[in-house]
């Protein structure tokens, strides 16, 4: 350490700084700038970007040292006396920030390219310019959409107006909340600023830094571990093996095969087994390196075919199952006669899919911090899922649930990556409780890869059947997953390959059986669009292989075949509201598909594809008699509603969409509203941010809450003033009745409810309905409601490379109703960025159970310069018990995107995709296939 | 975990040299550092000590001669992209820098730091505990390569696309090692040994790149990756057609150096390709196959005579 002053924004900073740190950790952890953030470590993703000198750099790869007597300016720089920069506010109005974290660095980036870009020219050259200046930017959230409007926006503006100010004069902000009005985030600000916290953000006094010692097996027993040697370095405090730490876990009550560390054996490579616990990062770093581990390593098992095998004399990865191999689930249900089905259709197809595992990749690596005081164990972790938290650190830590407090901060993005609870979050809890310390833990980007819990690898043989009026006859899916070591959320992976299956199309003969088995590989999970999103895949190709068959245009035998709303599945799925037809009807018009098909030139295709998912599964997962959701409202004497709700804002915008609830149905206006959620000692249990739930059972929940307190207020009003219930209004911050002799603003309307009562409390909730059939394995996918939508992609394939190029997505999304039109969007766009990467550039590929792209270089998420076009299309279809008729839109919209693009695929090439993500080695190679059978069958 | 002991700062070329002697074998320069910190990172450079050069102002100037252009060797690949003499002159160098990386990292790393970027692998690349892992590979001190699943010889990947473009333009360096300068041409720094990829003397500095002005002489560049932005190259080549019809192509990312070749067009392409192709040498530690890296090494270069003679 030596002494280095840095100016950063003006100020200069004095700091005792090691020679190898770099200038990121200086920025966030010694001179605790936080907006700055870093995302992988490598240079590869942008959230740390600052400028140095005007110029931008990437501040995780430059040395601190290397910026003496430099000008340092970071996102904090930019809001000048509480004003937003006018690139920030861009970024505000145009929706571009979600989850937030990539955000701080798109700003910076933006920023510096912004002068550069002033004489760029049209519009479209402009575009192009700010996609190419972010392309080294990567988000996870928007699809980059937004963004690269609000920055082509704010280079456009800078270039028209006069006066070369960043910061617009104060205007009065219209307080808006009503639904279905498009409106940023309430956090918008607070995130563009790099004001929000996030896990790795908050600061705690002397806290001890946790680092982990991982196993270099895919398969071993743990035959002894010394970490003596360790134990003795200066600033060593604590050192925890797995036998510590012995109650197993796991998200599911069926599945709590999980222990927090290895014991006895190892079953991936990448397992924690043994945890430090040091004054340093370095310090944890150095032990770890010093504590010796011996295995003696078994047989590995690593593909589905060895694990649906006969083990053997070889030891099982877990020794729970029935028989001697290594399947952790067989699912299985069937409706209708397929067998009868297949000989009745007129025409079948049969094809074998095959899936490389993708990851979430979502930008903020997991981070948590513990400490125990009178109150117990607290843990501020980012976690989807506090409440599931909640319970795991409760059962394995052996204390009651009263002990537990779970805090969710700020969150960068999850997409069912933080819905499981963590070896990590119970290890630093365990280690907080050992030395009586806090104890923080953030992950590399490479242990994020090994945590995984992302989209299982899987292969399946499906089986469908036709008439040739192109009435669709019989499905049936033979499917196989890779689930990695442990359970995770993988028995309902297992039905939901096949369970989602049954919709949007009618399908009287349907039938599947999955095998999810487990390998020693890092663990799958549930990740966005959970379980059907490969075999969603799978049946929109056979759809469109059909369609070639029997010479009818694809989106007409969708169309023809489609569910009526208010129906049932012929697995008793209850549908309501369906929006399935205008969602294909309008990616048709706004693709001009009619024109177009068919008439591409050499080289371009269109393909189309259709999904449906659930709006929250309606049964919890750990059974119990709570109602999915609660909401707590306080309206006390200042006029303003605080709603508290166990609910996770993961960056989809939940929070938001609770307040603008709650304004709507009190006529308030968002800033007399306040929301508090997902600290599980404050506020009321959700189950958390997975199966796309929120919108619907916490909105249902806020806006039950949000109507009891309107119903409080009448009765207070009513004992005051002659007036009828019914006729009185709440809008506009003031409630009066019809006739206006009550006419009161919202803070008298207060003061008479307050009046000799003081702060008034109500609660809300919602319950789902009783649904579903009575046979084994019902309840899979069952939900009160269910989202409906289309897309259509246009690709360009280069015959010669095999290289395919997704220029245009059309995108049509029922969700219901648009609580927030412009989040909805976003999810949209994001959903669809995702499928395209799952679709042509990432996969999850290993050498011997070890995984090979674990960087944001390697694992190949889309830049803005990968990712398409994306025009979006929200349908309406006002669903009969969603909050004001809304649906979920956070997920259901990444199952059609990706066999839109292999079905555009073949329309450009005439090869069909089988497997993912479409290798240009695999395009080239059945392009040459194709051309010897047609050269065989023309004889010359 | 990235373990410098010492950072220190040379202020001219002299100062770099007589700072690197006085820390033998156990220094690394540090020019823009894009790469040589994210090897840090991942453990695959722990050289205690790191020398910034980024600072020597004498090495960042381009200037035109009347038969040459010469490019400070730290000038960054963003103003290389930017720089009017070298879009005049050379179009697919501006071309070939703006391939590199991403715009931000551009803004950092350098010419000189380009053209010495260490060569790539998908075994090498990898932290420490995922090469503790798998077995070491030859180039971190292990016994066999694993990306041949048991070779002898090291062939990571030569990466930079620069080098491709300047070594196709008959591009030499200069270099200084604190007595004497040096002048030879780029592609003979480059030793084929994917371990040691560079015979250069670890204290020596590039300090400058020469690149011959020649009227009337034509070249094609292209790079193959998974994303337009970001990535590390899998096949980059350029192919340089002069008036009279002699042509020079260079490959990156088939072999453990540049793969040259010289010839004429007069007898046709196919037998210059065929050259190329024997060239080369794959392995299998890229994103794409090597068979399939193979087979598009014909493709981009037939497509690279046809934009030239077209």
């Amino acid at each position: 350490m030596r002494p280095l002053t840095l100016k950063i924004n003006g100020k200069l900073y004095h700091l005792m700084v090691g020679d190898h740190e770099m200038l990121a950790r200086v920025i966030r952890e010694k001179a605790g700038l936080t907006g700055t953030k870093v995302g992988c470590e490598q240079g590869s993703c942008g959230a740390c970007t600052v400028l140095v000198d005007d110029k931008a750099v990437l501040s995780c790869i430059t040395p601190a040292m290397r910026c003496d007597n430099t000008e340092i300016t970071t996102i904090e720089a930019l809001a000048v006396e509480g004003k937003l920069h006018k690139l920030q506010e861009r970024f505000v109005e145009k929706g571009a920030v979600q989850c937030g974290f990539c955000t701080p660095g798109m700003v910076m980036t933006a920023l510096s390219m912004a002068p550069t870009l002033e004489n760029a020219g049209d519009p479209a050259l402009l575009m192009r310019k700010v996609k190419e200046g972010l392309s080294g930017n990567l988000c996870r959230c928007t699809g980059y959409k937004k963004v690269i409007e609000a920055v082509a926006e704010y280079v456009t503006e800078s270039r028209l107006s006069e006066k070369n100010t960043n910061y617009s004069a104060p205007v009065a902000k219209v307080p808006t909340g009503a639904v279905g009005r498009p409106r940023p985030y309430i956090d918008a600000e607070k995130k563009v600023k790099g004001a929000a916290a996030y896990a790795d953000d908050i600061v705690s006094k002397n806290a001890l830094q946790c680092k982990f010692l991982r196993s270099v097996h895919s398969h071993a027993l743990i035959t002894a571990i010394d970490f003596q040697e360790a134990l003795q370095l200066p600033g060593v405090h604590y050192i925890a093996t797995g036998r510590e730490l012995p109650v197993k876990f796991g998200v599911l009550p069926i599945s709590q095969d999980e222990t927090a560390m290895a014991v006895e054996k190892t079953r991936y490579a990448g397992e924690i087994v043994a945890a430090v616990a040091a004054d340093t990062e370095e310090i944890a770093v150095a032990a770890c390196r010093l504590i010796k581990v011996k295995y003696q390593p078994i047989r590995a098992f690593l593909t589905i075919d060895d694990s649906l095998n006969d083990a053997g004399e070889d030891e099982r990865i877990h020794n729970h199952g029935k028989f001697n191999n290594n399947i952790h689930k067989k699912a299985e249900l069937r409706f209708g006669d397929q067998q009868q089905g297949l000989k009745d259709a007129e025409v079948t197809t049969r094809m074998v899919f095959e899936f490389d595992g993708v990851s979430h990749g979502f930008t903020e690596p997991h981070a948590a911090t513990a400490y125990w005081d009178e109150n117990g164990l607290t843990i501020i972790t980012a976690t989807q899922v506090p409440h599931y938290l909640h319970r795991a650190l409760a059962k394995v830590m052996e204390v009651p649930l009263s002990r537990v407090r779970v805090i969710k901060p700020y969150l960068g993005g999850g997409f069912g990556g933080k819905s499981d609870p963590f070896a990590h979050e119970v290890i630093v809890a365990h280690l907080a409780r050992k030395t009586g310390r806090t104890v923080r833990i953030r992950l590399t980007r490479e242990e994020v890869f090994l945590t995984n819990h992302g989209r299982h690898p899987s292969r399946m043989t499906v089986e469908m059947g036709i008439s040739r009026d192109g009435t669709m006859q019989v499905l049936d899916a033979d499917v196989a997953i890779d689930g990695g070591a442990y359970g995770s959320f993988g028995v309902v992976t297992s039905y939901y390959n096949g369970v989602l299956l049954q919709a949007p199309y009618r399908l009287d003969n349907f039938g599947f059986r999955t095998y999810r088995v487990y390998t020693n590989k890092p663990q799958c999970g549930a990740m966005r669009g959970h379980g059907a999103v490969n075999s969603r895949f799978a049946v929109e190709s056979l759809i469109d292989d059909l369609a070639q068959r029997i010479g009818m245009d694809p989106c007409m035998l969708r169309l023809r075949n489609f569910l009526d709303s208010n129906t049932f599945t012929v697995g008793h799925y209850r549908i309501t509201s369906n929006g399935s037809r205008e969602s294909l009807e309008k990616v048709m018009q706004r693709s001009r598909w009619r024109e177009r098909i068919g008439k591409m030139e050499k080289g371009r295709g269109l393909g189309v594809a259709c999904g449906f998912f659930i709006s929250g599964s309606a049964l919890p997962i750990i059974w119990n008699e709570l109602p999915q959701s609660v909401v707590h409202l306080k309206l006390d004497f200042d006029g303003r509603v605080v709603i508290t709700s166990g609910s996770s804002d993961i960056g989809q915008g939940s929070d938001t969409m609770l307040a603008i609830i709650v304004s709507e149905v009190l006529g308030i206006g968002m800033d007399k509203i306040f929301v508090l959620t997902a600290d599980t000692l404050l506020t009321p249990v959700d189950f958390g941010s997975y199966s796309s739930r929120v919108t619907f059972m916490a909105g249902n929940a806020a806006k039950d809450a949000a109507e009891n307190l309107k119903r409080e207020i009448i009765e207070a009003l009513v004992k005051k003033y002659y007036a009828m219930p019914e006729e009185l209004n709440f809008v506009g911050d003031r409630v009066f009745s019809n006739d206006k002799t009550v006419d009161l603003d919202w803070g008298e309307a207060v003061d008479i409810l307050t009046a000799g009562r003081g702060a008034v409390s109500v609660s809300g909730k919602y319950i789902s309905p009783k649904l579903g059939g009575d046979f084994k394995g019902a309840g899979a996918g069952l939900s009160p409601s269910y989202s409906f939508g289309a897309c259509i992609a246009e690709v360009a394939v280069d015959p010669e490379t095999g290289y395919v190029k997704v220029t245009n997505i059309w995108g049509a999304h029922d969700c219901g109703k648009a609580i927030n039109p412009l989040a909805v969007e976003g999810q949209l766009e994001g959903s669809w960025h995702m499928g395209t990467g799952q679709a042509i550039s990432e996969q999850m590929k290993y050498y011997k159970g070890l995984l090979f792209n674990n960087s944001f270089l390697e694992y190949k998420i889309p830049t803005s310069l990968d990712t398409p076009e994306i025009h979006a299309s929200i349908i309406e279809t006002i669903d009969p018990e969603g909050p004001f008729g809304a649906k979920e839109a956070g997920e259901g919209a990444i199952h059609p995107v990706i066999p839109a693009i292999a079905n555009a695929v073949y329309n450009a090439v005439g090869v069909r995709i089988t497997s993912l993500p479409i290798q240009a080695e695999d395009i080239l190679s059945k392009l040459k296939e194709k051309k010897m059978s047609s050269e065989k069958s023309q004889p010359s | 975990m990235i373990t410098t002991q010492k950072y220190l700062r040379a202020t001219t070329v002299g100062e770099a040299i007589s700072l690197a002697r006085e820390h033998d074998h156990s220094f690394r320069y540090l020019a823009g550092g894009t790469d040589v910190m994210v090897n840090k990172y991942q453990g695959n450079d722990e050289s205690p000590v790191l020398i910034d050069i980024s600072g020597l102002a004498e090495l960042k100037n381009i200037l035109a001669t009347e038969t040459r252009l010469v490019i400070g060797s730290l000038t960054t690949l963003h103003d290389l992209v930017a720089n009017p003499l070298v879009n005049l002159h050379f179009p697919i160098l501006a071309e070939a820098a703006a391939s590199i990386a991403a715009p931000v990292i551009r803004k950092t790393a350098t010419l000189g730091g380009n053209l010495l970027c260490e060569n790539r692998c998908s075994y090498y690349n990898q932290s420490e505990w995922w090469r503790a892992s798998a077995g070491r590979c030859l180039k971190c001190n292990g016994t066999v390569c694993l990306a041949t699943g048991g070779g002898k010889k090291c062939f990571s990947k030569f990466v930079s696309d620069s080098a491709v473009a300047l070594i196709a333009l008959g591009a030499s360096i200069e270099i200084y090692d604190g007595s004497q300068e040096l002048k030879l041409p780029l592609e003979e720094i480059y030793s084929g040994d994917g371990v040691n990829s560079r015979s250069l003397s670890p204290t020596a500095i590039i300090t400058a790149i020469n690149v011959p002005l020649k009227v009337g002489a034509k070249a094609v560049y292209k790079k193959l990756r998974k994303r337009e932005s970001l990535d590390f190259t899998s096949l980059t080549t350029t192919v340089y057609l002069d008036s009279q019809g002699k042509t020079r192509i260079v490959l990156g990312g088939v072999h453990a150096k540049p793969v040259v070749v010289d010839g004429d067009i007069s007898g046709g392409v196919e037998e210059l390709i065929r050259q190329t192709v024997s060239g080369s040498h794959l392995v299998d530690n890229d994103t794409y196959s090597k068979e399939y890296r193979r087979e598009m090494i014909t493709v981009l270069l037939n497509r690279s005579f046809q934009e030239l003679t077209s």
